[in-house]
């Protein structure tokens, strides 16, 4: 055949060796070379195909200026859901202590007793091959399971959940990615030993186990499950290790996970305390995964489309795909926006088949309910967009780095045959006209994805109840123990997190220090400050817990806090010169967490920080100590430029 | 097995690695007057830290050798063998290879592995610009700003990192034992167990894995 005699000949001049090379070399040599057909592994002696693919052989490669991606056809594609992921029986079974030797290092899962895992899934970061538009070949990717996005965990309040996160990603690659994870749940309130802390990778063969409680925060105080005003929604999981975080979440190292309870059981039937929201999951309730890609046809004779290294991509993806189209009926739908970056923001609006800006009616930011809901439209809703300094979109939600929004658009309002567009403010490449005329106003390269509406079939749900005035109360925050202040700085060419007293540059990230301690079951107010030295624009995330925003400023004057801003978030939005003044809880559990800017290109620089919970007094004097030493090490060495100067 | 391997490593570079395109061929010349070539001599299948200095400098370039020289002591087996130290000039019109000389002389840091190069000026900021790139046009004509940093790579590994020489030791020990080669799940096991008990003496008493 000769693509396989194309593919030989790159393995010979690139001299790399595959698993087939590598046989046919041993028949070759005429060695009574015999496998076994169970040393292959059960999936392949049973013609199952979820061996993970050989790396491509032609990579693509930078250019300066950037090569544009080949063209797609618009709405080829149909958008879905990525599958829900499918639990299994973890074998050997998660324990508390470190399953020696195939599980990395870990501290103790923290409240095992108490929350002893009820479901298991296995995530396998493996390669995988995947297809971004119809008019493409098949991309080498690396994702959970070998999938791009990763399949969705929908769990439940009151069920704890044991996640296997194994390294089967390849031993050596050639790709941009790099081969050991750590896997952060943004932004779940559990011990820090499942927290994919950014210095704990682990390389392939080995494999953690993350204990996901599934609870509310307030354990402690609450006892039980803890407080059910702290619930939460649409939460994600990605890879966070150090250094390259960017490149192996742009490989596709990331995908939902979701959890419901009564007010939002993930159905739509008046039971309970539901709310009553659209919640099928996959069919009246979907997750909108954004991020961006560039990809080069590497090779005509296989057809593949590779990604091209790194940020800076010209076409959008929506759920893995470019430009798709969904079919909706005419009643009201859930959307959970999600932008995996790694650096861009999204500004989206709901283009009506007239041009004018829809109404997408916001109930839920970073996975927490607004305590009612917010319309965001061009009318009235003008100027809901979070932003302060830089251009509002009217209509606009804008979406930075990991930043999630959960809204509720009725479609019932539109008759069938009625075409509406998510728009993106930035344009893409497309290269081809659309097949449908689009809305005055719009042009094909802002289109994020198409909806057709038409009539409601009798199998298919009904629609929802108006959606609820009140979504849920919020939990009281106790009062302040603490203040405490983080500049987002570019200090001496690096992007990195200054605390007000330190000399010099201040901290880079330092997994091995602490640079602030916190007292188990206390309450803080951080101001974060992009007010110094800055110019650039950072999404901050603090690991965890979700906070407050209680005051926001542009160039240190306060300014009202932007609406889609007042509810609980885990990240909060920092464009250059703007302010933060937040609150947060640290209870329930100890252990070294984050704080850092979710541009991954940042985080990847150095501007990520480590901060601990300290369960007592003890505890929270020696690591005030060794903060103290780590800020005497830096101190000293500045001492000593400034004597040699 | 080939007599060679068993005397002198041998350095490979990782199949992905851009290699001289990306580091260059510059002709330099270390403090011992030797003609190396940037990526084959001194990158190609190594792992190496770099950073920019020159002799004459005050305040900061002391300030790093200084930290260098300890990190050096630390890694002081690998040194030479297989990592290794490059200190690139940026002010070559002043240090000559004997300027060079004195400097690391000076110092006390003359040792194997640890090479300070100087070269044509022209090289040299190309050489800047290709480890340090900001993509950022004023940060990157500022020379001040890339003397406080340490450029970590591997080319077996076809991979970078950075460490700020101002941070801890620990902290720059970390980061280059990032960029070091992939362990066998052998060797793994054996680091995880020692790992595994640090963790395990921290959370009895410090309450969780401290890792200081």
């Amino acid at each position: 055949m000769p693509k396989s005699k194309a593919k030989d000949l790159q393995e010979e001049t690139e001299g790399t060796i595959s698993r087939r090379s590598v046989l046919k070399i041993g028949a070759a040599a005429g060695a009574a070379t015999v496998v076994a057909p169970h040393l292959l592994g059960p999936s392949k002696a049973l013609g199952f195909t979820d061996d993970p693919p050989d790396e491509p052989a032609v990579r693509c490669v930078n250019t300066t200026p950037a090569t544009p991606s080949p063209a797609h056809r618009p709405f080829i594609d149909n958008f879905t859901a990525p599958f829900p992921a499918i639990p299994t029986n973890l074998v050997p079974a998660p324990q508390e202590f470190q399953n020696a030797p195939n599980e990395a290092p870990r501290a103790p899962h923290q409240r095992w007793a108490q929350f002893p895992p009820d479901v298991e899934y296995e995530m396998k970061a493996q390669a995988g091959l995947h297809r971004f538009h119809a008019d493409y070949g098949d991309s080498y990717i690396w994702g959970f399971n070998g999938k791009y996005p990763a399949p969705t965990v929908l769990n439940v309040y009151g069920h704890p959940t044991a996640v296997r996160f194994r390294n089967n990603l390849p031993a050596a690659t050639t790709t941009f990615g790099r081969n050991e994870i750590t896997i952060h749940l943004h932004n779940g309130h559990h011990g820090s030993e499942s927290d994919g802390f950014a210095g704990d990778f682990f390389p392939p063969n080995f494999y953690k186990d993350h204990l996901y409680p599934n609870c509310y925060a307030g354990l402690d105080a609450f006892g039980g499950n803890g407080d059910p005003k702290e619930k939460m929604g649409s939460f994600w999981f990605h890879d966070h290790r150090a250094e390259f975080t960017l490149n192996n979440n742009v490989m596709g190292l990331n995908g939902m996970y979701l959890v419901y309870d009564g007010t939002d059981p993930g159905h739509e039937l008046p039971i309970g305390p539901s709310l009553r929201l659209p919640g099928y999951y996959g069919i009246t309730d979907f997750p909108i995964i954004l991020t961006d890609k560039r990809f080069c046809a590497t090779d005509p004779v296989s057809g593949r489309t590779e990604m091209v290294n790194a940020a800076g991509g010209d076409k959008w993806i929506v759920n893995g795909k470019i430009q798709p189209k969904l079919t909706v009926r005419r009643r009201k739908y859930r959307f959970r926006f999600l932008n995996t970056g790694p650096t861009q923001s999204y500004d989206i609006t709901l283009v009506k088949p007239d041009g004018s800006v829809g109404t997408m009616t916001v109930i839920a930011t970073d996975a927490n309910f607004l305590e009612h809901p917010l319309p965001v439209d061009a009318g009235a809703g003008a100027g809901n967009s979070n932003s302060t300094t830089a251009p509002i979109v009217p209509g606009a939600i804008r979406v930075s780095v990991a930043e999630r929004y959960d809204v509720i658009i009725d479609f019932g309002q539109f008759p069938a045959g009625s075409k509406l567009y998510l728009k993106e403010n930035r344009p893409m490449f497309v290269g081809n006209p659309s097949p449908d005329p689009l809305p005055a106003g719009l042009a094909i390269e802002n289109v994020l994805m198409q909806f057709n509406v038409v009539n409601r079939e009798w199998w298919f749900p009904p629609d929802t109840p108006a959606i609820p005035n009140t979504l849920c109360t919020y939990p009281t925050l106790p009062a302040t123990n603490n203040s405490w202040e983080w500049q987002f700085v570019l200090a001496g060419g690096r992007f990195r997190v200054k605390r007000p007293f330190d000399a010099g540059l201040g901290c880079v990230f330092d997994p091995d220090h602490s640079a602030h301690c916190i007292l188990r079951g206390t309450t803080e107010e951080w101001l974060i400050n992009n007010n110094i030295a800055s110019g650039w624009l950072h999404p901050v995330h603090i690991h965890f817990e979700e906070f407050r925003t209680l005051k926001r400023f542009v160039n240190g004057v306060e300014v009202p806090v932007p609406p889609l801003h007042s509810g609980r978030k885990d990240v909060t939005r920092m464009e250059a010169g703007q302010g933060a003044l937040i609150k947060m809880q640290f209870r329930d559990y100890n252990g070294r967490y984050l704080i850092h800017c979710h541009n991954m290109g940042h985080e990847d620089n150095f501007m990520m920080v480590r901060w601990d919970i300290c369960p007592d007094a003890a505890s929270l004097a020696s690591c005030l100590a060794d903060q103290q030493v780590c800020q005497l090490e830096m101190e000293a060495k500045e001492r000593f430029r400034e004597e040699m100067a | 097995m080939d007599r060679r391997s068993l005397l002198t490593k041998v350095f490979e570079p990782h199949p992905a690695s851009p290699g001289a395109t990306r580091y260059t061929n510059a002709v330099l010349r270390t403090q011992n007057n030797e003609t190396v070539k940037f990526y084959d001599d001194l990158i190609r299948g190594k792992q190496c830290v770099v950073n920019f200095m020159y002799a004459e400098c005050h305040g900061s370039c002391p300030a790093v050798t200084q930290t260098l020289k300890t990190i050096y002591r630390t890694l002081n087996d690998r040194m030479g063998k297989d990592l290794f130290f490059y200190s690139i000039t940026i002010k070559p019109e002043n240090d000559t290879p004997a300027a060079l000389k004195h400097y690391a002389k000076m110092r006390n840091v003359d040792l194997p592995g640890w090479h300070f190069l100087t070269g044509d000026a022209y090289d040299l900021k190309t050489l800047r610009y290709r480890l340090f790139n900001m993509d950022h046009p004023g940060l990157d004509a500022d020379e001040a700003l890339h003397s406080g940093y340490l450029r970590i790579i591997n080319d077996a590994r076809n991979s970078w990192g950075m460490a700020q020489a101002f941070a801890s030791n620990r902290n720059i020990l970390r980061r280059i034992s990032w960029q070091d080669n992939p362990k066998t799940y052998a060797e793994m096991v054996v680091v995880n167990r020692a790992v595994q008990e640090q963790i395990m003496k921290d959370v009895k008493k410090f309450g969780y894995r401290r890792d200081i």
